[in-house]
């Protein structure tokens, strides 16, 4: 090859890269007017316009999926839906909410993100779109949605925290469901059921959040909590120690799973009882498995409390999102009470009254009264930025507390140094 | 002469033409990426706040002041040097073993590599399934001849064990196709005279084998180092960096404690640290590499 030949293949190819390279990036002008034309109307006329969905996969987000059909056929739109882990979905969000012009047109929003994202600017201001709560939504599901009296999420599927149990299990072990009422019965059943050969209470030990998470409702019912009126750590309280100890005496009576063995291990009665939430298990009155609301007082005669933790999933808008006027038109669509009613055959649990009160629902689903109370009288989690930092460091502590490695006094001391740490950051 | 320098001058443009691209696209996608991340390791930088306020060592000191994150530097060094000696002593093993077969070896090959084809989250769903206390394959093993149930991933004493096992079965595959192609090349006549020297087996492997396939052991355990030091998919989804972090690795850490919670600044240097040590213990090859 002569040097001539040599120097247009050198130069052809640095032209193709360069061409590339370009082609990849700077089309954010285009997007940008794209998404300009599809707020204001949709694509031009006759066209499908594109949403994008980020929602919490498994049963939460199926149940939206499965009220999508009916909304694309009516406004000529064709919506993906990604189907997001947890804490995929909270990075997803976040990583897109920095671009001009985002990807996602709605999003699922656990409760406990509210104060990180509103902070930052991630969610659009729903009252300004001019979406307010009608009375029929439980009132107490609508308070993490909100900063001040500004809407910036929907309460879509009422997520609560709940006592699941094992039917035959809890009445070999000598008990109705019923007569479980105190921390104490509690444990009693589940020292029958280990005494009887099987796991008396299954629980998630793997993260730091669904440690704590399936912890709070023990705590609560001991008086005690993460964190004081102005948000600082109360980990190394009494309270806290009781409720510690009690859980360790608790756990002792059977095993650490996965989220999914936990669901099928009450279900096929090798474990008794558990703490979990609706959306893992649909009972029926032929089901092995059932659920009711934690017990609220740690003995006989004692103070009773409210043990259901929210886990509500909230539905919101990105302040970015590429077709703002339509996702609020959606968001409304799955938000009405027709729709929520029909979900509640795909597994959806409604915050709304004339939804989870409905005697033709109420005959087919009889949980749902026991989700409705809970839902009504529930303990949101602390609002604070630092939730996610939070719940790693308390995690992570009970966690060592739990196999062994630390005491419970010296767990918590220095889960309440390092959280003190943390607040002052 | 002046031909000559002509030449080699043209020939000079020629190579930086060919390789510009190249250089380009490594440029664009690896220095640019490290340049900033060693940036951002000295600041405060949250994603979603977008602020990065310049804060000089913090990131480092804090990092080496957790003990969550000395307990995941122990537990990411001892898992890789366990794994990597494990894999490629198996890896060796399961290569001679081939090689010395007369019939089969093709099939055996495939049926060796296929654990490697699979993705590792592919790979931690399948072992989860199978270790289930409730419906996996090895409980219900266990419980068939008497035993009692075990929970492998949530006991602190052998939730480590069991991911380790399973990166085993996944990657020594891996060990076993390079040193294969290695044995390959060891020429016959060194074993014909050995043998007419009147060495054995284990001689042969000894004075034969080894010396021809040190570079490729070399090579094996530097690419398994720097592969098993960012575990990462298995020990997420089978055990979360818990019980107790029994499991939890730097990259386990670094998602944890800077990409979940956005901090970036605090990632960035976790990420730093870790690409340190795979250097450090990646030197003695990388020294190797350049000298030759």
């Amino acid at each position: 090859m002569n040097m001539k030949k040599k120097r247009l293949v050198a130069a052809a190819l640095s032209a193709a890269m360069l061409a590339s390279l370009t082609a990849c990036g700077g089309s954010t002008g285009e997007t940008s007017q794209a998404a300009a034309d599809a707020s204001s109307g949709g694509a031009a006329e006759g066209e499908t316009t594109k949403m994008t969905l980020i929602l919490r996969g498994g049963s939460y987000g199926d149940v939206l999926k499965a009220s999508l059909p009916e909304f694309e056929a009516e406004h000529n739109v064709e919506i993906e839906v990604l189907d997001m882990s947890f804490d995929d979905l909270h990075t997803g969000i976040a990583l897109d909410a920095v671009n001009e012009v985002g990807t996602y047109d709605l999003c699922m929003v656990d409760g406990s993100w509210m104060a990180e994202f509103t902070t930052n600017g991630v969610l659009a201001n729903l009252s300004d779109m001019g979406y307010s709560f009608d009375e029929d939504i439980i009132p107490n599901t609508t308070e993490i949605c909100k900063v001040g009296e500004d809407i910036y999420l929907a309460p879509y599927f009422g997520n609560v925290t709940v006592m699941l149990y094992n039917k035959a299990n809890v009445e070999a072990a000598g008990y109705q469901p019923e007569d479980i009422q105190t921390l104490d019965d509690m444990l009693a059943v589940a020292q029958a059921a280990k005494a009887s050969g099987v796991n008396g209470f299954a629980y998630r030990g793997d993260t730091g959040d669904n440690i704590v998470s399936d912890f709070l409702p023990i705590l609560l019912a001991c008086g005690g909590w993460v964190v004081d009126d102005n948000n600082q750590p109360t980990v190394n309280t009494q309270e806290f120690k009781d409720a510690m100890n009690y859980y360790m005496e608790l756990i002792g009576t059977g095993a650490a799973m996965s989220k999914d063995d936990v669901t099928a291990a009450v279900d096929n009665g090798s474990a008794t009882l558990a703490i979990g939430w609706p959306g893992w298990y649909v009972p029926s009155a032929d089901s092995a498995a059932d659920y009711m609301v934690s017990p609220g007082m740690r003995s006989e005669g004692a103070e009773s409390f409210n043990t259901s933790e929210y886990g509500t999933w909230t539905i919101g808008i990105p302040a970015n999102a590429p077709h703002p006027d339509l996702a609020l038109e959606l968001l409304q669509y799955v938000m009405d009470p027709e729709v929520q009613l029909a979900s509640i055959a795909n597994g959806g649990v409604p915050c709304r009254y004339s939804c989870l009160q409905n005697e033709e629902i109420l005959a087919e689903y009889p949980h749902l009264s026991i989700v409705c109370d809970a839902l009504d009288q529930g303990v949101y989690r602390p609002a604070i930025e630092e939730w996610t930092d939070f719940t790693n460091i308390l995690g992570t502590e009970m966690g060592n507390i739990m196999a062994g490695v630390k005491t419970v006094d010296e767990g918590l001391a220095d889960a309440q140094t390092q959280l003190e740490e943390l607040m002052q950051q | 002469m002046k031909e000559k320098a002509m030449i080699g001058k043209g020939n000079g443009r020629f190579i930086f033409g060919m390789t510009a691209p190249t250089m380009l696209i490594l440029l664009i996608m690896t220095v640019y990426p490290v340049i900033f991340t060693i940036v951002y390791s000295f600041t405060d930088y949250n994603y979603l706040k977008g602020i990065h306020p310049f804060i000089a060592l913090e990131n480092y000191v804090k990092l080496f002041e957790n003990v969550y994150f000395r307990q995941a530097v122990f537990n990411t060094v001892l898992f890789t040097v366990l794994a990597v000696v494990s894999e490629v002593f198996l890896g060796l093993l399961l290569a001679l073993y081939v090689r010395s077969l007369k019939k089969r070896q093709k099939l055996l090959r495939v049926l060796i590599l296929l654990p490697y084809l699979l993705p590792a989250v592919t790979v931690a769903l399948i072992w989860r399934m199978m270790l289930s206390p409730n419906y996996g394959i090895a409980n219900q093993l266990l419980q068939t001849i008497g035993l009692p149930v075990f929970n492998w991933f949530r006991d602190p004493n052998t939730a480590f064990g069991t991911i380790l096992v399973i990166d085993i079965w996944q990657n020594t595959p891996f060990a076993f196709l390079l040193l294969y192609a290695c044995l390959q090349g060891v020429p016959d006549s060194q074993y014909e005279a050995a043998a007419i020297d009147g060495a054995g087996y284990f001689q042969s492997f000894w004075h034969v084998t080894l010396p021809n396939i040190t570079g490729g052991l070399a090579l094996c355990a530097m690419l398994r180092t720097i592969d098993t030091f960012r575990l990462f998919e298995k020990v997420n989804i089978l055990t979360g960096g818990g019980p107790a972090n029994t499991t939890s690795t730097i990259t386990q850490y670094m998602y944890t404690y800077g990409i979940k919670t956005l901090d970036f600044g605090f990632a960035s240097a976790c990420a730093i640290v870790m690409t340190v040590f795979v250097l450090i213990l990646s030197a003695v090859y990388i020294k190797r590499a350049v000298q030759s």
